[in-house]
């Protein structure tokens, strides 16, 4: 088939491609943004890098280093030398002192040194949790005190390990300086006990370990990854995340029924209005004007009426959607159902068809597959008026998740729920798309969807199959 | 070698063509227009599409109508149909004055007017079901109609697997399925390729022979008015008006080998003269002779 015909250009004016190339571009159409976005994301030259904290430290200089630094947090790189640096130079200082021998001042109380030890041991919690070594969510049930000292003592006894060489950390997880300064800090604890007893703890300060951390490119917080959209969209969508009551999919249902229901009562007011002006010129006349006016007012304009008249919660934003969107139904429908083709309204009167039979038979029947794709459009309008409408009053819907996230400069929380609402729409819409042809068989087809072209590449693959066997 | 040959006078008519008028002028008068005149309100002011109009169409004759583009001949049959009003003057049906638009006047139009959502089968049934006739019996007769414009197979298409032809032939089954009085057709053809014409022609004559109905044909092209009417109505122009009524004096029934007989081309060469076609005709006579 076709195996001798010369290749078509891709490039040629008022022709359509073939289903093939077509189907290549709409997927190239997709894959392109998400590559530009991809490529923008991991690229180091637009970011730059930083350091996420993996072991975390506090230095003696609180004038510079001020925040409290824990395990996740980010640092840029310059910042991230600096506070290294600060750390090896806080060992030495304490090296320095160490070698003073016995009249060493080391600036604080026994008690001071060793809870200043405990600290130390509980950074090193990531390294320990990251290798399976200690289960940090027992601390759910447990009291603090106990849950602590289980965690001193899963240290403790790691650090004994290190020392000795015994352990067996995954690598990466520990530097060969950070091992060294455990080394040296071993030395000093098991000097009084072996194993971790709160009560016979080194009580003069040991070894700071080096801070560590994945190096990373720094984006901007609102230019999330695609792994971490997709990791954060998941989370979310299965509520394994800390999103609590703002639970997408619960909130999904409301935004929907609040697109769908607006819609609704939107078809129901506007489709016979619709119907009635563009029959008869009477309605069209009586009609149109207003509308075509009030469509210039904008519908959010309305929303503080709207609250007051309908109350905070979903009432005020359908009113909202069908205030939105009935406008436009009414004229776009209107001009839709005088587009009948008069031949057939004459053809129709001469077979003996009066007034009645005219809209029932003609009419109606003649703009349906018009009516059909105007009502898609209109749906698609609807979905642009929820996120307004679900401000309104009480937020709720998805729109409260990305009110509230996006504000605490959540992105990776946002962004998935605009992806969310822009997939329900379009996936809709292509359904929809995909029935008109089931539906209205006799009406001219518009151009393909990517549905519709994945429908027709299943429907082919299942017809080759049936074909061979 | 070519030469001009002498036409004999349209008006001569052989005496079965003379008898065949006689009798069709004795049949009662299905359709009378008596001065009809139509004025349309344009921004411009006032067009006179039609001025005058009077005509008489008999029971089962075949009647066209030819003019000029733009000479009224859509506005006519249009108020016939009682899709238009006249402005002065009056129409009859059966002597009965018309007031819009009815199953008695079946209309066939130049562009496809299918109802695109219905089958040919729901397509014909459309104007018995309308009448409020029993569904099986609506579909008993769509069939049979059907039938005789030769579509039987495609009674469950849609219009749009049809050709042009096809689609022409069901709505003629679909206006003569009402059994009207007169059936209307504004260049029904028009829209068609040279050899479908030709077919189409063939089937409408069949049709005509077998069915009693009245024809009201309007057309553009000269050779489908003289092959098809008992009479030609040449419709002048601005404003529209009756010219000449033009009794056809080729005998029926009617073939396609009469398009060269002396009889066609004399009408043919009238109608001709009168609508301006300013082109001279030259016949190649060797032709015409070696048909003998
Ligand atoms: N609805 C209308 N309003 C105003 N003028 C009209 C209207 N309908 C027809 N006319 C005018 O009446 C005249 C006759 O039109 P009509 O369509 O009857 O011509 P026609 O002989 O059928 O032409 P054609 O051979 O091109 O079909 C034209 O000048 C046209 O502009
Ligand atoms: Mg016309």
């Amino acid at each position: 088939m076709g195996s001798h015909q010369p290749p078509q250009p891709w490039f040629r004016v008022g022709t359509l491609l073939s289903e093939k190339r077509s189907g290549v571009l709409m997927i190239c159409s997709f894959l392109l943004p998400i590559l530009i976005y991809s490529f923008v994301a991991y690229c180091p030259i637009f970011w730059g890098h930083a350091y996420e904290l993996t072991i975390a430290a506090r230095p003696d200089d609180k004038v510079e280093f001020g925040a409290t630094y824990t395990q996740g947090f980010s640092m840029e790189e310059d910042e991230f030398t600096r506070f290294q640096k600060a750390i090896r130079d806080d060992n030495e200082k304490l090296t320095a002192l160490y070698q003073q021998g016995d009249e060493a001042d080391f600036g604080m109380s026994p008690r001071a040194a060793r809870s200043h030890n405990k600290r130390l041991l509980r950074e090193f919690e990531p390294v320990l949790s990251r290798n399976g070594l200690f289960d940090i969510s027992v601390k759910e049930e447990m009291e603090t005190k106990p849950y602590y000292q289980l965690l001193y003592g899963a240290a403790y006894d790691t650090w004994g390990e290190i020392a000795t060489g015994k352990e067996q950390l995954q690598k990466g997880s520990l530097s060969e300086e950070n091992r060294e300064i455990i080394k040296k800090n071993w030395a000093l604890l098991s000097s009084v006990s072996e194993t971790y007893d709160s009560g016979k703890l080194y009580s003069k300060p040991i070894y700071k370990l080096i801070p560590q951390g994945n190096k990373q490119v720094a984006r901007a917080s609102w230019f999330p990854a695609p792994h971490q959209i997709i990791r954060r969209g998941w989370e979310d969508l299965t509520g394994k995340s800390e999103l609590g009551d703002l639970n997408v999919p619960t909130r999904y249902l409301q935004s929907l029924k609040i697109v769908f229901f607006g819609f609704f009562v939107a078809c129901l007011i506007g489709l016979p209005l619709a119907l009635l002006a563009g029959t008869f010129s009477f309605f069209s006349r009586l009609i149109e004007p207003f509308t075509d006016f009030f469509r210039y007012m904008p519908a959010p304009a309305f929303s503080t009426i709207l609250v007051v008249i309908f109350d905070i919660y979903d009432q005020p934003k359908i009113a909202l959607v069908v205030l939105g969107t009935l406008p436009h139904l009414i004229l776009m429908v209107a001009n839709t159902t005088r587009m009948v083709d008069q031949p057939l309204l004459d053809a129709a009167q001469t077979l003996g068809a009066r007034r009645g039979t005219l809209i029932s038979k003609v009419i109606v029947p003649g703009i349906l597959p018009h009516l059909y794709n105007d009502l898609r459009i209109l749906l698609g309008w609807a979905w642009t008026w929820l996120v307004i409408a679900e401000l309104i009053g009480a937020k709720s819907g998805l729109t409260e998740i990305i009110d509230t996230q996006g504000r605490r400069f959540h992105f990776d929380h946002v962004y998935p729920v605009i992806l969310l609402i822009g997939i329900t729409g379009f996936v809709t819409d292509q359904i929809l798309a995909s029935f008109r042809t089931v539906l209205f068989p006799y009406a001219a087809s518009e151009k393909k969807g990517i549905l519709s072209f994945a429908f027709a590449m299943v429907h082919k693959l299942f017809k080759s199959k049936k074909a061979t066997s | 070698m070519s030469q001009i040959i002498d036409l004999p006078d349209y008006k001569e008519q052989s005496p079965e063509v003379a008898s065949y008028f006689k009798d069709l002028k004795n049949r009662s008068k299905v359709l009378e227009v008596n001065r009809a005149g139509r004025v349309f309100a344009s921004p411009k002011g006032e067009i006179e599409a039609l001025k005058d109009v009077s005509l008489d169409v008999y029971q089962r004759e075949f009647m066209t109508v030819i003019g000029q583009s733009g000479c009224g001949k859509s506005t006519l049959i249009r108020i016939l149909a009682g899709l238009e009003t006249t402005t002065s003057g009056n129409v009859l049906l059966d002597g009965e004055q018309i007031t819009g638009p009815g199953s008695d006047r079946g209309m066939v139009f130049q562009g496809y007017t299918l109802f695109p959502w219905l089958t040919v089968k729901k397509n014909v049934m459309f104007g018995l079901q309308v009448s409020g006739k029993a569904m099986a019996e609506c579909e008993k007769d769509a069939l049979q109609w059907i039938d005789l414009v030769g579509l039987k197979k495609f009674a469950n298409a849609y219009p749009h697997e049809l050709s042009g032809g096809m689609k022409q032939r069901v709505a003629i089954a679909r206006a003569l399925a009402n059994r009207p009085r007169i059936l209307l057709m504004d260049e029904p053809f028009g829209a068609l390729d040279a050899q479908t014409r030709a077919q189409m022609q063939a089937y409408l004559l069949e049709i005509w022979h077998h069915i009693d109905v009245t024809i009201l044909f309007i057309t553009h092209d000269l050779e489908e008015a003289v092959y098809l009417s008992d009479r030609i109505l040449v419709l002048g122009a601005n404003p529209g008006h009756v010219q000449e009524i033009i009794e056809v004096p080729v005998e029926r029934p009617r073939r396609p080998e009469q398009f060269i007989t002396a009889e066609f081309l004399a009408t043919k060469k009238r109608l001709e003269n009168l609508i301006h076609v300013s082109a001279p005709e030259h016949i190649d006579t060797s032709k015409m002779l070696g048909m003998g």
